[in-house]
């Protein structure tokens, strides 16, 4: 917990209280995502779980750190990302929603 | 195999709604949620109304953990270098109080562990991931392997709804048709939020945001209310808005918190919970798409929600109440096929719901429309309406005019000037009449039963 203004979201993310899933709730066809122009997805992800990676050329992104808002599955273009809820009570335990 | 009368996929306030009235009525029922306890996944944006709520559970006030009662509202426009505010306050709601800031975690575990202390089966950590359908009919859920069968299923799961996806009712979702939100709770000692806001203890404060930057980003607005030791901040917009302006959400939030109006506000808040959620802009599912062979849908799996007040909870309970109505019938004519079912529109019409809330999807494509930066003078008018919306009950009819007045003076700011006095015209003489002559009250509401002749003829 902070007090500083302009906190990054990765600090931000830190209050937020997630029981990891083994199985990953998002997939990606990362070779839609070569030909995308746009990149949405890295605008629109609140927790900015989405990550372009120069050197290796590919989506880089991290299903532990999702606040399962679901705006990604909306919004790519490519229709690349597969999104649906956390299995079985994992995911995302907000204390004061 | 497993067979219950009726399955409800979803703990929220429309899914514990309806499970309540159906245990009440004696009808067997099974109650699923994602969460390991029910509203762990989710995320209040507004004040809480529990007006609705009284009817159903009248002893709700002695049991709910609430936080402040809210009983002032401001409006603020704000700019870069000037600020509008105009406060309503609402003190009669301390005698009669129904406007609350609240914790989602303890509101929705609190009803649904009422829903099932009244006879509803209660099992949590269960994520649907499909239904099972015989010959284009629900007949059941599947959970991972576990399959569970039923006579109806209720879709009450929110806004990525699998029921509506499944059943067909809803297949594709529009990015511009949702809202997505991020909020802030930032801890604040109770004292430094009655100086700040002038209050005293128990009671609170909300703030609607409005217009800020709104020549580069039309749909974006903001919320503002204080907890017990907390304030929640909250920023709004349309998931396409954002992609076409290549805005981050979360940015913008950002810069409502560095207003330095907001900012004297929040100083010093350390940031307890980060949060995201979406919700629908309201109305946009056809109200034939609310019902199917041994299915309904419920709160904003059917997308029945009004944006513009920002009221979910008390759509989403009345909502889960009158399919609760429509599965009694059903179980009465043991027939659960969409000719029965599509009774719940009936249901749906003795309540004021399916009228604001199609009132408040056009709100929505006003967002969508073009916008002008300007600092409206009249926001007087504006704070009158929403103190006015704060009487607001679903379950009667009579506020129809209301909805279309502030409709009209928040939506004017974003239309074109050689619209403006016509249309504002034309509410106005409505609304006036309305009041006093039943017979053009519903020529005013032509417009809507035309739409609503689609699953009447």
């Amino acid at each position: 917990m902070s007090g500083k203004n302009n906190m990054t979201v990765d600090e931000k993310m830190a209050t937020v209280k997630i029981k990891i899933d083994k199985e990953a709730h998002i997939t990606v066809k990362k070779e839609f995502c070569k030909k995308c122009t746009t990149r949405t997805c890295l605008i629109i992800c609140t927790a900015e779980n989405y990550k372009w990676d120069e050197e290796r050329v590919e989506l880089i992104f991290n299903y532990e750190g999702c606040l399962e808002c679901g705006a990604c599955r909306l919004i790519c273009p490519e229709g690349a990302i597969d999104w649906s809820y956390p299995k079985q009570g994992c995911g995302v335990k907000f204390r004061f929603g | 195999m497993e067979k219950t009368t009726c399955i409800i996929v979803g703990a929220g306030p429309a899914g514990s709604a309806c499970a309540l009235s159906l245990a009440r009525k004696g009808i067997e029922t099974v109650l699923l949620e994602r969460g390991r306890t029910p509203g762990e996944k989710n995320v209040s944006s507004f004040v809480l109304f529990i007006k609705e709520l009284k009817r159903l559970v009248p002893e709700c006030m002695d049991e709910l953990e609430l936080e402040r009662n809210i009983v002032r509202s401001d409006q603020i426009i704000l700019s870069d270098d000037d600020v509008k505010t105009i406060t309503s306050f609402n003190y009669k709601h301390i005698r009669n109080p129904v406007t609350f800031s609240a914790f989602r975690r303890k509101f929705d575990a609190w009803f649904a562990k009422k829903a099932s202390m009244a006879g509803a089966e209660l099992i949590t950590g269960m994520t649907v991931t499909d239904l099972i359908i015989d010959n284009g009919r629900v007949i059941g859920v599947k959970v991972g392997d576990e399959e569970l069968y039923a006579d109806v299923v209720v879709g009450a799961d929110g806004y990525h709804s699998k029921v509506a996806e499944r059943s067909g009712l809803n297949p594709v979702l529009d990015p511009g048709q949702c809202l997505l939100s991020v909020k802030e709770v930032l801890n604040l000692p109770a004292e430094v939020i009655n100086d700040r806001f002038q209050l005293t203890d128990g009671l609170g404060a909300e703030l609607g945001l409005w217009n800020y930057d709104v020549n580069n980003f039309k749909s974006g607005t903001g919320t503002l209310y204080t907890n017990t030791d907390s304030i929640s901040i909250a920023a709004f917009a349309s998931v396409a808005d954002l992609k076409n302006k290549n805005m981050k959400l979360h940015a913008y939030l950002e810069k409502f918190k560095q207003h330095p109006y907001i900012n004297a506000l929040i100083k010093d808040g350390t940031l307890r919970e980060y949060q995201a959620h979406i919700l629908s802009n309201g109305g946009r599912i056809a109200p034939e798409k609310l019902y199917g062979d041994g299915v309904l849908l419920c709160g904003e799996a059917g997308a029945i929600m009004d944006t513009m007040s920002g009221m979910g909870v008390p759509t989403c309970i009345v909502s889960g109440m009158m399919a609760a109505e429509t599965i009694e019938m059903a179980v009465k004519k043991r027939d659960f096929s969409a000719g029965t079912l599509k009774n719940y529109l009936k249901y749906l019409d003795s309540t004021s719901l399916l009228d604001m809330v199609y009132e408040s999807s056009k709100v929505g494509e006003y967002w969508d429309g073009a916008g002008k930066d300007e600092m409206p003078d009249d926001i007087k008018a504006v704070a009158d309406c929403y103190n006015k919306w704060w009487d607001v009950d679903y379950m009667s009819k009579d506020y129809y005019p209301l909805m279309a007045n502030l409709f009209f003076k928040i939506g004017k700011h974003f239309m074109p000037k050689i619209l403006r006095w016509p249309l504002g015209a034309a509410i106005k003489i409505t609304s006036l009449y309305s009041k006093t002559c039943e017979k053009i009250k519903s020529k005013i509401r032509s417009r809507y039963y035309e739409w609503k002749k689609q699953y009447d003829g």
